[in-house]
Formats: C-alpha cells, sequence, structure tokens
C-alpha cells in the first residue's frame, strides 16, 4: 500500500488528516529508527510510517554508537552516516553519551557535533556507571553543549519501587530523575534541556522541573494518559514542551493521541508538535549552515 | 442492528468518505455515488466513573459520551473504574447499570464486574445476568487480589458460558511504573487462562488491554478457540495492528486472526483519538478495517 492511500477520511473520525497533520509542521523529538539489530532495516521499514503519519523531521537518538556502548566503534555507523547525509531534509541526529565518562563524553562530542553532522547530546539512562546527569562529572559536557549552543536531551524515568516504594526506587543506576535534571538545569541555566519521557511520571516529572525555565518536557515514550498535556501546559507553559514519537518502538498514534487528546488552538499544537524544538535547534542549524524555518 | 456485509460496507461509508487521492489512481471516493455516513466504531472497552488515583478529563459519564460520539463510536461497553477496589460488588454493578441507562441507553452497554477473592460472587453474575441484564462481565485481576490461576477462574469461565455472557479479562490498567506507591499489581498470567479455556471451548473470552507481544505462543493458542477477542488499545508499536493480524510484509505472521481483534479504546483512561489512530497508521484493507471497526464487536454481541 501507498503510505498515503487511506480507506477511511480520519475527518469523519474527528481525527486531523494527512494533509493537517503535514501542516502542523511534526518534528519527531525521539526517533528509535537505528535502534535494533538490523538498523538500516529497520529505518527503512519505518520510514513507511513517518511518511503515512506526515512527520516532517525525525532526530534519531543514536548516532555513532549505540545507546549501550556509546564510545564503541559501531559496524553500521558509516551506513548511517550515508543515510543522514541522503535523507538531510527529513532526518537529524543526537550523539549519545555517558557522564560516567567526562572526558571522552566531550571527544564524541567533538567528533560527533562540533565537527560532525549532530545536533545534540543525548543521556541514555543506561551507562556504565551509577553516575545520573546531576553528578558534578556532568559539569564538563553542559559546558560544552553552552560554547556550542546545542540542547541536551536527558532519558528520564520515575519508576515505582524500592524500599520504601517509592517513584524511581527502581530506577536504572544511571538513570536520571526529573529531579536531577532540575539540578543540573539550576547549574546551566543557559542551557536547553530536554527531559524524556515527561519524567516517566508526568504528574511528578512536572512537578520537579517546573521551575527551571531552560528544561523542556518531551511527550514520548510512556503510554498516553488523556489530560497529561494541558497539565502540563498550566504549570509550565506551551513553550516548554516537545513531541517525540519514540517509533518504532511506540506507535506514532500512541504519540500523536496525546496532544490531539488536548483541547487547545493549532497554534500550541504546532508549538508542541514541532516549532519549540525548531526553536532550541535553530542555533545548531544555522552554524552547521543547514536550512530551518520556525 | 444486523451484522453489516462486506458490500454495504464499502458503500456506506469507506468509499463515501473522502479518502485521500494517490497519484496516477483513481480516488476511491470516486468510485462510488453512495455518500452514506461512515461506518460507526464499536468501542469495546471503556471504563466509567473515578480513576482512584487521578480525576479524568472526561470521568464524567456524559462528556465521556459526547467525546465518544464525537470520533464515531456508535456503542460502547463500558466496565466501573469502581470495580478496581470495592468489595460491594453489587453496589458497583447497580451504579454502573444506572449510570448506562441515564446517560447512554442503547450506547453505553454495561459489563458488570465479579471479584473471586470476595465470597458468593456466584451471585454477582446471576445479578448482572438476570437483574441487570448485561451481556457480560469484567473483571480486574491484579487489582482485584486474585491471579487467573484463582480456582473460581474455572467456575467463573463456565457460568458464563452457560449464561451466554462475554468474559472480559482486564490484562492491566496502567503502566506498573507510574503505579502509585501503594498499588502493587503483579502481572497477569496468562497461562492459567489458557488452561481453563481448553476446557470450555464455546465460552466467549475477550482480552482487554493486552499487549500481544510478551506472551510467546500462548496469545496464538488462545486464538485456537474460535470464540476469543482481542481488544487493540494496548497494541504498541508502528503498524501494530496490522503486524498483529499479518497485513504488513516483510513483519513476522499473523497471531491473531483477522476475525477475532476488535476495537477498545481504554478511554477515559487513554484518549480515544489513540485508538483510532492505530487504525489509521496500519496499513489495512477495507476488509480488516470493518472487521475490527465494527463487524467482530456485532458479532460477539449480537443486538436485536
Amino acid at each position: 500500500m501507498n503510505p498515503r492511500e487511506f480507506l477511511i477520511n480520519p475527518a469523519d473520525y474527528g481525527l486531523p488528516t494527512r494533509d493537517e497533520l503535514v501542516a502542523y509542521r511534526i518534528w519527531d523529538n525521539h526517533f528509535h529508527g537505528f535502534l535494533a539489530k538490523n538498523p538500516i532495516e529497520q529505518y527503512e521499514r519505518n520510514s513507511f510510517f513517518v511518511e503515512r503519519m506526515g512527520i516532517e523531521r525525525s532526530i534519531s537518538q543514536e548516532i555513532g554508537g549505540t545507546l549501550d556502548e556509546p564510545f564503541a566503534p559501531y559496524q553500521h555507523d558509516a551506513e548511517i552516516l550515508r543515510i543522514l547525509e541522503r535523507d538531510k531534509d527529513r532526518l537529524s541526529g543526537r550523539t549519545p553519551i555517558d557522564p560516567g565518562f567526562p572526558d571522552e563524553s566531550c571527544a564524541k562530542i567533538e567528533k560527533w557535533i562540533r565537527n560532525g553532522p549532530c545536533i545534540g547530546i543525548k543521556y541514555p539512562g543506561t551507562g556504565k556507571t551509577a553516575v545520573t546527569c546531576s553528578h558534578p562529572n556532568n559539569d564538563p559536557i553542559l559546558r560544552l553543549a553552552a560554547e556550542l549552543n546545542v540542547h541536551v536531551y536527558i532519558h528520564t524515568w520515575l519508576k515505582v519501587g524500592g524500599t520504601p516504594r517509592l517513584p524511581g526506587g527502581d530506577n536504572l543506576p544511571s538513570e536520571s530523575t526529573p529531579m536531577d535534571v532540575a539540578k543540573l538545569a539550576q547549574r546551566f541555566p543557559q542551557v536547553a534541556i530536554i527531559c524524556g519521557h515527561t519524567g516517566g511520571d508526568w504528574e511528578l516529572g512536572v512537578r520537579a522541573v517546573r521551575p527551571y525555565k531552560n528544561v523542556l518536557m518531551e511527550f514520548s515514550g510512556s503510554d498516553p494518559h488523556s489530560g497529561m498535556v494541558e497539565y502540563a501546559i498550566s504549570e509550565l507553559g506551551v513553550e516548554r514542551l516537545v513531541w517525540g514519537g519514540h517509533g518504532p518502538s511506540r506507535s506514532y498514534a500512541t504519540e500523536l493521541g496525546k496532544v490531539l487528546d488536548a483541547n487547545i488552538s493549532k497554534a500550541d499544537r504546532m508549538k508542541i508538535f514541532g516549532r519549540n524544538l525548531r526553536r532550541i535547534c535553530e542555533p545548531v542549524f544555522r552554524k552547521k549552515g543547514m536550512k530551518i524555518e520556525l | 442492528m444486523s451484522a453489516i456485509d462486506r458490500r454495504s460496507f464499502l458503500k456506506s461509508s469507506l468509499l463515501g468518505a473522502a479518502a485521500v487521492s494517490l497519484p496516477g489512481r483513481r480516488p476511491l471516493a470516486a468510485q462510488t455515488t453512495a455518500r452514506n455516513a461512515p461506518l460507526g466504531i464499536i468501542d469495546t472497552n471503556v471504563n466509567l466513573f473515578d480513576w482512584p488515583f487521578r480525576a479524568l478529563k472526561y470521568r464524567h459519564t456524559k462528556a465521556l459520551v459526547t467525546k465518544l460520539k464525537k470520533h464515531r463510536i456508535i456503542e460502547a461497553w463500558a466496565g466501573s473504574f469502581e470495580a478496581l477496589l470495592a468489595k460491594d460488588m453489587n453496589g458497583v454493578n447497580v451504579r454502573l447499570a444506572a449510570e448506562c441507562r441515564e446517560h447512554g441507553p442503547g450506547f453505553l452497554i454495561p459489563f458488570g464486574s465479579v471479584n473471586l477473592a470476595w465470597p458468593d460472587w456466584e451471585e454477582d453474575v446471576r445479578r448482572c445476568h438476570e437483574v441487570h441484564k448485561m451481556p457480560g462481565i469484567r473483571i480486574y485481576p491484579g487489582y482485584q487480589p486474585f491471579d487467573l490461576d484463582h480456582p473460581g477462574l474455572e467456575s467463573l469461565v463456565k457460568m458464563t458460558r452457560e449464561r451466554g455472557l462475554i468474559l472480559q479479562v482486564v490484562f492491566g490498567m496502567e503502566d506498573p511504573r507510574v503505579h502509585h506507591p501503594v498499588i502493587n499489581v503483579g502481572p497477569v498470567t496468562f497461562a492459567p487462562l489458557l488452561k481453563v479455556m481448553k476446557s470450555a471451548p464455546n465460552a466467549k473470552v475477550q482480552l482487554l488491554h493486552f499487549s500481544g507481544s510478551s506472551q510467546g505462543k500462548d496469545l496464538s493458542q488462545f486464538m485456537e478457540n474460535p470464540n476469543t477477542f482481542l481488544d487493540i488499545s494496548r497494541l504498541e508499536g508502528n503498524g501494530a495492528v496490522g503486524r498483529l493480524i499479518g497485513s504488513i510484509q516483510g513483519l513476522p505472521s499473523a497471531r491473531v486472526p483477522l476475525d477475532r481483534m476488535v476495537f477498545g479504546s481504554h478511554a477515559p483512561y487513554f484518549p480515544v483519538e489513540t485508538a483510532i489512530l492505530k487504525l489509521i497508521e496500519s496499513p489495512l484493507d477495507v476488509q480488516q478495517l470493518q472487521a475490527i471497526m465494527q463487524g467482530n464487536g456485532r458479532r460477539l454481541l449480537p443486538r436485536a
């Protein structure tokens, strides 16, 4: 089937048509197209859904190495770079680092951002040591991010567990919480930081980062809860929200539904779906001579 | 309403809609002059009243009904959030029946609940069927303090089969990682249900909010029974609906026959938009859409 072929009209079901999705100018802040044993095959196959759901640009979370092994040469790096260049009108990438190894992290940022194609830094939650994003190790990384004027994406969750049983008590040792993000954001107010997965638990995550205006909340990679976007708007303001698809492991349907559930204006929907992300990406795009229209 | 056939579906809904035209292809909408209402959706998975841990946006039944109808839901099978933690299950079911009558007669179809851990749950089954005329029972293992290895499950399946009731088994309500700390709901074990079903092949059983991906061969074995169904509310990943029924080339073969998959939104906890978008996201043909949106649900629960 052609990805633009639909046998039901979304408008008949109270949903935007593909043309309307395209008009939202959706930038996917959280794309895992290359996260697979066969990353190239998965990326190419997932392009069907990118096209079908009208996604304008996807930001890959794993350019250069992998989330588990961010510093090790990856057998698919060369092919992924070729695709990044081929699809540069609709694909960008962040490079993963590990704050347990700040020197290696900074070297990787130099290679893949200052001297490479990437447009942001990705903090996975799977580091080799128990160092989260609030640790002092992160300071040289954030200073370099500030110098390059690039944003920092931080995977966060608040997995309930532990003794006593509390949100965050079941996090991995290196997995940051939104409270960790808040501490880092306080030290580096000049750096745009994206708090991934709305903190895992959006009701608590939003509260944690609320005072720090340089923190944006990302709607991606968690279940869709009716009312979650409106809550975040009321507490943070619409300018601080970004959207991610988390495909292909999550469904674009899941993630789009979060924002479409909200009773908000088209202008505000466009901010969440892409404009806010473009705003923080604009400096690095311009520096690299890449075209960007807010 | 009688079951619709493929021909009338084609004429009345999909082709009548202003479907997207493709370069070099004749627009679907131009293939017919019929322009009737698009096909409505039977939503087999909604809940009424208050979620215990958050004030949901569409917690008021009137607002929920309006919302569902806006998205062309024509019938919603409704359980009650009260059933998760209540001890007075009869009270839960009385309120559910009354709420459906008041706010959605013929639209909201009440599915009462019984709690196998509470004594004399069999009487609750009888009242749901005989007093409230409910077409089915919905159980919430985990929140209700039993797993599917409970010795009462076999009796429940037998009772629902004898009474011609649908048994809906809920496999989760929310991501366990975000449970309130006071709640410690473990995963629901699937195998005991499979075993019970083998001894009751005519029982009508529906899995609600079941991921469809984490149970190995169990789901395929479950689907060998022709009266078993799965709702789409928990299916996750791009093209998940199509993958599970085998409509996407190059991906693993179907694990759920088309005629066993039904629409479920998990509203008002999930946005209803999400489930409908899954049907749009997956490349489904007319027959597949018709079956999931309405045909299979209507076959499971025919209307007089």
